[in-house]
C-alpha cells in the first residue's frame, strides 16, 4: 500500500462555506479509513470581513501534526487564496472558480502568483451549482466534487457525509447538495479525463467505527458531561466560548445547568461555591480571563476547595492575539496569584487526552481539594482528529471525594494535618461537621491563626499534599526509549505532535534521538524528567512562547543547559523546524 | 473578677450545654464593643432559631471586612471568601445544593465597591440567597477610609480635605436591579431585622437586607448611634411594599424609613 500524506486547504471569505467544505473533506476521508488532522483558522472580525482557511492533513499512517506543504488548494475566493500560495508543494493541485461571482482584476488573480509547476483546475463552481440546485450557494460542494474527481476519492464517501450533514434540514436540501457535488464531480471527470491523479483510490483501509471526528472543544464538552458535571459557570472569551456553547446545548438534558456569569471572577467564585456545596462544576477561559481568576484560585488553595478551570491559551499578553495559538500561560497557571499557592496543572497533548484529562481533573480536584487547571490552547481546541475515543464509564468518572469518618462527629477538624496532607472534607448538610472554609491562614480546626508555628505547619501540609498528588498524576511518557540519546526532546501540550513527528523523521535519518511527553506540568515528575535529561547529550525544549516557560520550570533538573526553541508565530510549530534544530545540535556535537 | 467577655462566654456555654437551639458559635465576635454588628448578629440568630432551620443546612458566605468575619461567629457551615466575592460564591453554593439556606453577609466596601458588579446579576438571576448588607459608610477593618456610601465631605486619613464623590444608595440600586425582596433596616432594632429576615428567607428568590449600622471606632460624625436613632423611622402606615413605583418614590424622598420596602408578588 502506497503511503499517503496529503494536505489540502480550502480558502475563501467568511460566508463562502469554506469551513463547511473543510469539515466535509475531514469526514469523508475519515470514513475512507484515513487518519485526519484538521485545523481551521478564521478571522477575529465579524462575518463578512475576513479570510477563512481550513487545513486538513490526510494520511495512511497516524497523523500527529499539521502538514507544512499544501498538496491541494481549493480556492473559493482567489484574492484571499493568494495568501496561501507560499506554502504550496511542488506540482500542487489548485482548484479555482473559472467563472467567479465577481470580476477579479488580472493583477490580483490567483493564477498570477502560483509557483511554476502548479497544476490548475478551473471549474465553474457557481454556474454548476446554479445548474444543479438553482442557486449558487452550493459552489463549495461543486468545488469538492472537482477535488474528489481529480484526486480519486470515492464519490460515495462525500455523498454519505453530505447526507449526514444536511439530513436534519430535510430531504430537499440533502438532494440539492448532493446534486451540486455530483455536478462538480462529473464536470471534472470529463473535462480533466487525461489529468486524473488517483491519489486516494488505491487505499483499501476500511472505516474504523471507533474513530470519531472530534474537535478538542467537543471532547472537553463530552468529558464534562460524562463526568456528571452539574454546573458550568463561564464568561465568553475566544477560544474557550465553544465549550460553554456546547454545554449550554447538551448539559440540560443530562441534568446540569450552564450559567453565563458577569465576569471570570464570578465564574470561578461560583465554581468554588458549588464544589464547596458538593456539586461538580467547572469554568473555561483564556489568558485574560484566567488572570482575573487567580486571586480566587489561591483562595481554593488556601481554603482547600476543589475547582476545575480550563485555560485555553491564546496569544498574549493582554488582549494579545485572540484567534492565534500560543503556550504562554504556563507561568500564570503554575505560579499566578498571591502567596505560596501550589495547585495542580495538567496539559493534554491531543484531542483524546483532552477528554480523559478533563474527567481526571474532577477526581484530582476532589481528592486533593485544590483547584486543578487544565492547560490547553487554541490549536488543541479547534483542531479535529479522528482517533478512537473510548468513553469513560460511570465508574471511571466516579467521585474521589474524601469524607470524614463518623467517629470525628462533633470534634471534626476540617484541616487535620495528616501524613498525606489530605484532610477529609465534610459537605454542608452533614450533621456534626460544621466548619468555616476560610482564605485566612487557619488552624487544623479552621480558626484564623497567624502565628509563625501555625503558618509554617499549614504551608508544609498544603505542599505535602501537592507532592503526594504526584502518585495520581500521569508520568512523562518516553518515545523511542533508549539508554543514551544524542538529543532528547521534551514537549508539552499541542506542540508535542510536532515533536514526535520531528523525532521520528530524525531517527529515520539515522540519528539517536528520543522524545519525552510531559503532561503533568505541576507538580511534575522531577526524577523521570531529570533522568531523561541526564541520559541525553543535548536537551531541546520546543515551545510556542517567547520565554521558554516549560524550560524555565525544569531546566534546574540537570546541570547542562537546556536548548530552547521558541516560536511566537501564533501558529503550530512546524515539525521540520524542530527536526532542523535537532540536526543542527547533532552537527555541533559531531564537531 | 470576671471580665464582661468572660461572663458572655459563660452564658454562651450555658446555652449550648442546655441543648437550646443556638446559632451562636463558641468563638466570640471580635468586633469592637458597641459595634452595630452585634445587633445584626442577634437579629439573624433569632431568625434562624424561630424558623428552626437546622444549623447544618445553613451556609453563611462572606467576603472581607469586619462583616466578612461573621461566619466565624455563627454555628452554621461557613465560607469566608476573598474581598467582594461573597455573592458569586453564594450563587455557587445555592445552585450546588438547593436544599441549603444561604446567607451572604458583607459591608458597604465589600458589596458596593469591589463587589459592586455582582449585585445587579444575582438580583436579575433571582438566585435564592439572602444578602445582609452591613452599611456603616466606612472601611473599618483597614482603619477608616471613606466608602461608596460615605456622604460628600467625609474627612478621614485617606480624605483629609473631604470626599468629593456622591454616595450610593443600596436600597435604590436593589430596586433598580430588580431584586425580588428589598428591606431597609437598622442595627439598633434587632427585632425589626428578625421580622424582615423571616419574611425574606421565605421569599423564593434573591432577598437583600440593607442594614444601617455604626462604626463606633472610625465614624464619630455620620452614622453614629445617636444620629441613626434620631433619623430612622418606620415606613408610612399605608405603605404597600408590592407597589414598585411607590417603593422608588419612597426611597427617593426618604433615606431613613425602615421596613420591607419591596416584595414582588408571587
Amino acid at each position: 500500500m502506497p503511503e499517503v500524506d496529503f494536505t489540502v486547504e480550502v480558502c475563501g471569505m467568511a460566508g463562502d462555506g469554506t469551513i463547511a467544505a473543510g469539515g466535509l473533506i475531514n469526514e469523508a476521508m475519515s470514513h475512507g479509513g484515513f487518519s485526519v488532522l484538521g485545523f481551521d483558522s478564521y478571522p477575529a472580525e465579524i462575518r463578512g470581513f475576513g479570510r477563512c482557511v481550513t487545513n486538513s492533513r490526510i494520511g495512511s499512517n497516524e497523523i500527529v501534526a499539521l502538514g507544512e506543504k499544501t498538496h491541494a488548494l481549493i480556492s473559493l475566493n482567489d484574492e484571499q487564496s493568494r495568501s496561501r500560495t507560499p506554502s504550496l508543494a511542488e506540482h500542487s493541485l489548485v482548484f479555482f472558480d473559472s467563472n467567479p461571482p465577481a470580476y477579479v482584476p488580472e493583477d490580483s488573480s490567483l493564477l498570477s502568483v502560483l509557483p511554476p509547476g502548479a497544476q490548475v483546475f478551473g471549474i465553474p463552481f457557481g454556474a454548476l451549482a446554479v445548474g444543479a440546485s438553482g442557486a449558487s450557494r452550493g459552489r463549495n460542494l461543486t468545488a469538492l466534487g472537482g477535488f474528489a474527481a481529480v484526486t480519486g476519492v470515492d464519490p460515495n464517501l462525500f455523498r454519505k457525509v453530505i447526507r449526514d450533514k444536511f439530513k436534519s434540514k430535510g430531504d430537499r436540501l440533502v438532494d440539492i447538495n448532493v446534486k451540486s457535488f455530483d455536478a462538480g464531480y462529473e464536470y471534472a471527470l470529463e473535462k480533466f479525463s487525461d489529468r486524473l491523479k488517483k491519489i486516494f483510490s488505491k487505499i483499501e483501509t476500511g472505516h474504523d467505527p471507533q474513530k470519531v471526528m472530534l474537535s478538542g472543544n467537543q471532547a472537553i464538552g463530552m468529558a464534562a458531561i460524562d463526568a456528571g458535571l452539574k454546573l458550568y459557570f463561564g464568561y465568553p472569551i475566544t477560544p474557550a466560548t465553544p465549550i460553554m456553547e456546547y454545554l449550554a446545548k447538551y448539559l440540560p438534558e443530562h441534568g446540569g445547568q450552564v450559567v453565563q456569569m458577569e465576569d471570570e471572577i464570578s465564574s470561578i467564585g461560583a465554581v468554588l461555591g458549588s464544589f464547596y456545596a458538593g456539586a461538580r462544576s467547572m469554568t473555561a477561559t483564556s489568558g485574560p480571563g484566567f488572570a482575573l481568576m487567580t486571586e480566587l484560585i489561591t483562595h481554593g488553595v488556601m481554603a482547600e476547595i476543589p475547582a476545575v478551570i480550563l485555560d485555553a491559551q491564546r496569544g498574549g499578553p493582554a488582549t494579545g492575539l485572540p484567534t492565534k495559538t500560543e503556550q504562554s500561560d504556563l507561568h500564570a497557571a503554575v505560579f499566578g496569584g498571591p502567596g505560596d499557592s501550589a495547585r495542580i496543572v495538567i496539559a493534554p497533548t491531543n484531542v483524546e487526552e483532552c477528554y480523559h484529562f478533563v474527567i481526571r481533573s474532577f477526581q484530582l480536584a476532589e481528592k486533593y481539594q485544590t483547584p486543578v487547571i487544565v492547560l490547553t490552547d487554541f490549536f488543541l481546541h479547534n483542531r479535529v482528529e479522528n482517533r478512537p475515543l473510548i468513553r469513560a464509564t460511570e465508574g471511571q468518572a466516579a467521585s474521589w471525594n474524601v469524607f470524614p469518618d463518623e467517629a470525628f462527629k462533633d470534634h471534626y477538624q476540617r484541616y487535620a494535618d495528616t501524613p498525606s496532607g489530605i484532610s477529609p472534607r465534610a459537605l454542608p448538610g452533614m450533621q456534626g461537621f460544621n466548619f468555616i472554609a476560610t482564605g485566612l491562614e487557619h488552624t487544623e480546626k479552621g480558626s484564623p491563626d497567624y502565628s509563625p508555628e501555625n503558618h509554617t505547619k499549614m504551608s508544609e501540609k498544603r505542599h505535602r499534599k501537592l507532592r503526594y498528588s504526584l502518585k495520581d498524576l500521569e508520568k512523562p511518557a518516553e518515545f523511542f526509549a533508549s539508554d543514551h540519546l544524542d538529543v532528547g526532546v521534551i514537549g508539552w501540550g499541542s506542540t508535542f505532535g510536532s515533536v514526535l513527528e520531528a523525532v521520528e523523521k530524525s531517527r529515520k535519518n539515522g540519528f539517536k534521538v528520543g522524545a519525552l511527553k510531559v503532561t503533568s506540568i505541576f507538580p511534575y515528575h522531577s526524577e523521570t524528567i531529570g533522568a531523561f535529561m541526564a541520559k541525553s547529550k543535548r536537551v531541546l525544549v520546543p515551545e510556542l512562547n517567547y520565554e521558554g516557560q516549560l524550560a524555565n520550570l525544569i531546566a534546574h533538573l540537570d546541570s547542562k543547559p537546556v536548548e530552547r526553541l521558541n516560536f511566537v508565530t501564533g501558529t503550530p510549530i512546524p515539525p521540520s523546524a524542530i527536526q532542523n534544530r535537532i540536526e543542527e545540535l547533532l552537527e555541533v556535537e559531531a564537531q | 473578677m470576671k471580665t464582661p467577655a468572660r461572663v458572655l462566654a459563660d452564658q454562651v456555654n450555658q446555652i449550648q450545654k442546655s441543648g437550646r437551639f443556638s446559632p451562636r458559635s463558641a468563638s466570640l465576635p471580635t468586633w469592637c464593643p458597641g459595634c452595630g454588628y452585634f445587633g445584626i448578629h442577634q437579629g439573624l440568630n433569632d431568625c434562624i432559631s424561630s424558623l428552626e432551620i437546622p444549623l447544618t443546612q445553613i451556609v453563611t458566605v462572606s467576603g472581607i471586612g469586619c462583616a466578612g468575619r461573621y461566619p466565624f461567629f455563627s454555628n452554621t457551615y461557613g465560607l469566608h471568601t476573598v474581598h467582594g466575592r461573597a455573592l458569586p460564591a453564594a450563587t455557587g453554593v445555592k445552585l450546588g445544593n438547593p436544599n441549603l439556606t444561604v446567607f451572604a453577609v458583607g459591608g458597604d466596601g465589600d458589596g458596593l465597591a469591589i463587589g459592586g458588579g455582582h449585585l445587579p446579576h444575582i438580583a436579575r438571576r433571582n438566585i435564592n440567597v439572602n444578602y445582609l448588607l452591613f452599611d456603616n459608610s466606612i472601611y473599618g477593618l483597614t482603619k477608616g477610609q471613606p466608602s461608596p456610601s460615605s456622604p460628600m465631605g467625609t474627612k478621614t486619613k485617606a480624605s483629609p480635605y473631604g470626599t468629593v464623590d456622591k454616595p450610593l444608595n443600596a436600597t435604590l440600586m436593589a430596586l433598580a436591579y430588580g431584586a425580588s425582596f428589598v428591606a431597609r433596616l437598622f442595627a439598633g432594632d434587632p427585632k425589626g431585622i428578625t421580622e424582615a429576615l423571616i419574611e425574606g428567607v421565605r421569599n423564593p428568590g434573591f432577598s437583600i437586607f440593607h442594614i444601617y449600622t455604626t462604626c463606633v471606632t472610625f465614624d464619630k460624625n455620620f452614622k453614629t448611634w445617636a444620629h441613626l436613632k434620631e433619623w430612622t423611622h418606620a415606613l408610612p402606615q399605608d405603605y404597600d411594599p408590592t407597589d414598585l413605583g411607590r417603593a422608588f418614590n419612597e426611597v427617593l424622598k426618604d433615606d431613613f424609613s425602615l421596613g420591607v420596602i419591596f416584595k414582588r408578588d408571587a
